[in-house]
């Protein structure tokens, strides 16, 4: 409605307002097709709700459940004790008894434990005089439980008091006594539990908007050019970078709303709230929804059928998920990894999430990601403009 | 059933597959892409890690334990003069951990007595990356207890237990060979279903796929017409892949590799059924789409290809076991990894043969109906 009274005022005056009008005209028209497609109104709505429910409640890098095989040699008071402080960290299923090595090693093979610990028959008389020695085999097929696991026995051994009453030794915020030359008083900023949880939902955001804004836009356009509509806008007295800007501009709004649901949802269902600056949060997410269409607009560009638009965009998203750093830490990635994964706008925009909702940032933490996700969107631009020259000409 | 019709309908097939580049493409590229990107993702190692230093006392043992954290290589120290300065690099971002020694470090140290507490030296770590904290902590921490027996001597003597700790299958718990195990389930599952769906659609919307119900072809042999020719391809993709890990990353299955293939080709059908099955069910091809995207959120988050399914809840593990993913990938990895052989996995190529039987009746069911 306004866009188009706009629009006639601006047939009155000089060019400039029109150009605006025009861009209006068309944003409204894309609005209106936006409300009566449900496969759009499910990747907005149902899409951040699963993503919500996954990421807090069923991932977690954080061992549980580890099954465990005990061979015991010494079968003394001592060393059961050892036994129960090993479960008594929460990690652990009740330990499996072997009665022999070979028995151990067969549960491994088959992937039935992934930790074997063998205690030796002098244990307990070694532990007296704190010489005491324990084997552990872990199964290293799975690298990353391994070594959380490994670590976890490792500091129950350490802290292992054989004469004494047990330590109570749970998970791994729990304050240890002093061993070693120093006494290393560790704190864990942001996050005092290293909860996976808060790790996933703080880029929960990012995840959801690069979906969108990519698929969105690159298979909007092209399923329009494939259908005829874009030629028919193309015959409008608009210029293509009006049209382009025109599509773009209602799902910046809808982009809001979902970095909306993200937030208040993870919010509300987990107790997860920004811990910095709301302003820096919507600034900061501007230039990278800017940048994430961008890139849908580019796609469909390069696409000449929906089926290729759809094969570019999936198979953009899914590294950009992994080399972004939303899922896994990008800092222990390899040297070319590191460098590949800075030209993606998710990247950015993960860093400045991370700063502001788990470390209590604000504008002035975020300047140089926002920066970045600008400097990436300008270069976008650039692209898309060489790109879509020559077939509109 | 004739084999005249089946042999003509297979060579329609190839024949159109082979003639778009896009689709011959993406059946090399995206499997070679995904397993050279996922295979380094997952390091239990830290590098060049940014470190705070905040150095109260200025002592020449506070120096060196700092000096020896550089010479690791695992961190690149970056000094600050106030505790303030400090808090700030750890909210920005800058630095991932750090290492504060209060004024009187040196005088506690060289006081040192059997009695008293040893001096205090604290840690911080940026625990909103989990992971990354995870890692630091135990590299930082047996860096400097390392530098502080040099410095105190040998008679800082740890007590408890001592751990002789051996990894099995992988001595230096690499994470390439766990992920390149489980690229095999991701592109199986994935690409495959898409690249179905996505073929199936269009040839509804062209026409042809109603022009082919139309020939006196019954629907089994349509069904295989599809199949098999898109199996061989993936099954060309199995032995690609294999290669490409083998060469590239060095990393070869330890069980038998001819087992490998065969058992990835007969899961390849499962997928290829279900991407029949969401385009049958289908009237476009973003509809299709849509459904396979769905579809792959499960598979990447819930099949253990990137979590371990065993820290999940308990209800949400029961639903893991219907994806047939999660049951390939455990198969892919215990053949990769562990040399596994039919007899050790009698249970889970089960699972796969009732998920294909399953999928392939069910799509042979969408495609008998008839306009």
């Amino acid at each position: 409605m306004s866009a188009a009274r706009q629009s006639g005022a601006g047939r009155a005056g000089d060019p400039r307002p029109r150009r605006i009008s025009n861009v209006l005209a068309l944003a409204w028209r894309e609005a209106g097709l936006m409300r009566h497609d449900p496969t759009f109104l499910a990747v907005v709505f149902a899409q951040p709700i699963m993503m919500l429910l996954l990421l807090g409640f069923a991932l977690s890098n954080e061992p549980a459940n580890v099954p465990l095989a005990v061979l015991d040699r010494s079968a003394t008071a001592a060393s059961r004790r050892l036994v129960e402080e090993v479960v008594a960290t929460g990690y652990f299923l009740p330990p499996r008894p072997v009665s022999g090595y070979a028995e151990g090693r067969k549960l491994l093979e088959g992937g039935d434990a992934v930790a074997f610990l063998v205690i030796p028959d002098d244990f307990a008389r070694d532990a007296l005089g704190g010489a005491a020695r324990v084997q552990v085999l872990l199964d290293g097929a799975d690298p990353l439980s391994a070594a959380r696991v490994g670590g976890i026995l490792r500091s129950v051994a350490a802290q292992f008091d054989p004469s004494g009453r047990a330590v109570a030794a749970r998970r791994e915020d729990a304050p240890r006594p002093a061993r070693g030359a120093f006494d290393l008083r560790k704190r864990f900023w942001f996050n005092p539990t290293l909860a996976d949880r808060d790790f996933f939902l703080a880029g929960i955001a990012g995840m959801l908007l690069t979906n969108l804004c990519l698929s969105v836009t690159a298979l909007g356009l092209v399923a329009e050019r494939e259908n005829g509509t874009f030629e028919q806008t193309l015959s409008l007295p608009t210029r293509p970078l009006e049209i382009v800007i025109g599509k773009i501009l209602p799902y910046i709004g809808v982009s809001y709303l979902v970095l909306g649901i993200a937030t208040f949802g993870s919010g509300l269902l987990f107790g997860i709230w920004p811990a910095g600056s709301w302003l820096a949060l919507l600034v900061l997410t501007l230039p990278f929804v800017c940048a994430s269409l961008a890139i849908g607009v580019l796609v469909s560009a390069l696409a000449r059928t929906s089926a290729q638009a759809v094969f570019i965009t999936v198979f953009f998203i899914l590294p950009s998920m992994i080399l972004s750093g939303v899922l896994l830490p990008y800092q222990l990635m390899p040297d070319g990894a590191r460098e590949v994964g800075a030209i993606l706008p998710l990247r950015w925009y993960q860093i400045g999430l991370r700063r502001i909702v788990s470390r209590g940032g604000g504008l002035e933490e975020v300047w140089l990601p926002f920066l970045a996700l600008c400097a990436i969107f300008a270069a976008l631009l650039l692209l898309i403009r060489w790109r879509l020259k020559p077939r509109l000409a | 059933m004739s084999a005249r019709r089946l042999l003509t309908l297979l060579r329609r097939e190839v024949r159109a597959t082979l003639r778009d580049p896009f689709t011959v493409a993406v059946l090399i590229l995206v499997p070679l892409v995904a397993l050279l990107s996922f295979s380094f993702v997952l390091s239990t190692e830290v590098e060049d890690l940014s470190l705070g230093v905040l150095d109260a006392s200025g002592s020449y043992e506070s120096r060196r334990i700092v000096a020896e954290l550089e010479a690791d290589g695992s961190f690149v120290p970056r000094p600050y003069a106030t505790r303030a300065e400090l808090e700030a690099a750890l909210v920005s971002g800058e630095i991932s951990a750090a290492i504060v020694f209060p004024p009187d470090f040196q005088r506690a140290l060289l006081a040192r007595a059997p009695g008293q507490p040893p001096p205090e030296v604290q840690l911080l770590y940026d625990g909103a990356e989990t992971v990354l904290a995870g890692n630091a902590e135990g590299f930082l921490q047996g860096l400097i207890n390392a530098a502080g027996a040099e410095l105190v001597g040998p008679e800082a003597a740890r007590g408890g237990v001592v751990v002789e700790m051996r990894a099995l299958f992988n001595e230096t718990l690499d994470g390439t060979p766990f992920m390149v195990a489980g690229t095999f389930g991701f592109v199986l599952s994935f690409l495959t279903t898409l690249i179905t769906a996505v073929a199936i659609v269009n040839e509804k919307i062209g026409g042809t796929f109603d022009q082919l119900q139309l020939t006196p072809a019954t629907n089994l042999e349509i069904f295989l017409g599809k199949l098999l020719p898109l199996g061989g391809m993936f099954a060309f993709d199995v032995v690609l892949m294999m290669f490409a890990s083998g060469f590239v990353l060095g990393v070869w299955p330890r069980g038998n590799a001819l087992f490998f293939v065969a058992v990835s080709s007969f899961y390849v059908m499962t997928s290829l059924a279900l991407g029949l099955f969401f385009s049958a069910t289908s009237a476009t091809a973003a509809e299709a789409v849509q459904k396979t995207v769905f579809a792959s959120i499960p598979l990447v988050q819930l099949s253990g290809f990137a979590f371990p399914i065993r820290n999940m809840p308990m209800a949400i593990q029961w639903l893991t076991e219907v994806l047939p993913a999660t049951h390939y990938i455990r198969i892919s990895r215990a053949i990769y990894l562990r040399g596994a052989g039919p007899l050790d996995l009698l249970p889970e190529l089960g699972a796969l043969t009732v998920f294909a039987v399953l999928l392939v009746g069910g799509s042979l069911r969408s495609l008998a109906r008839r306009p």
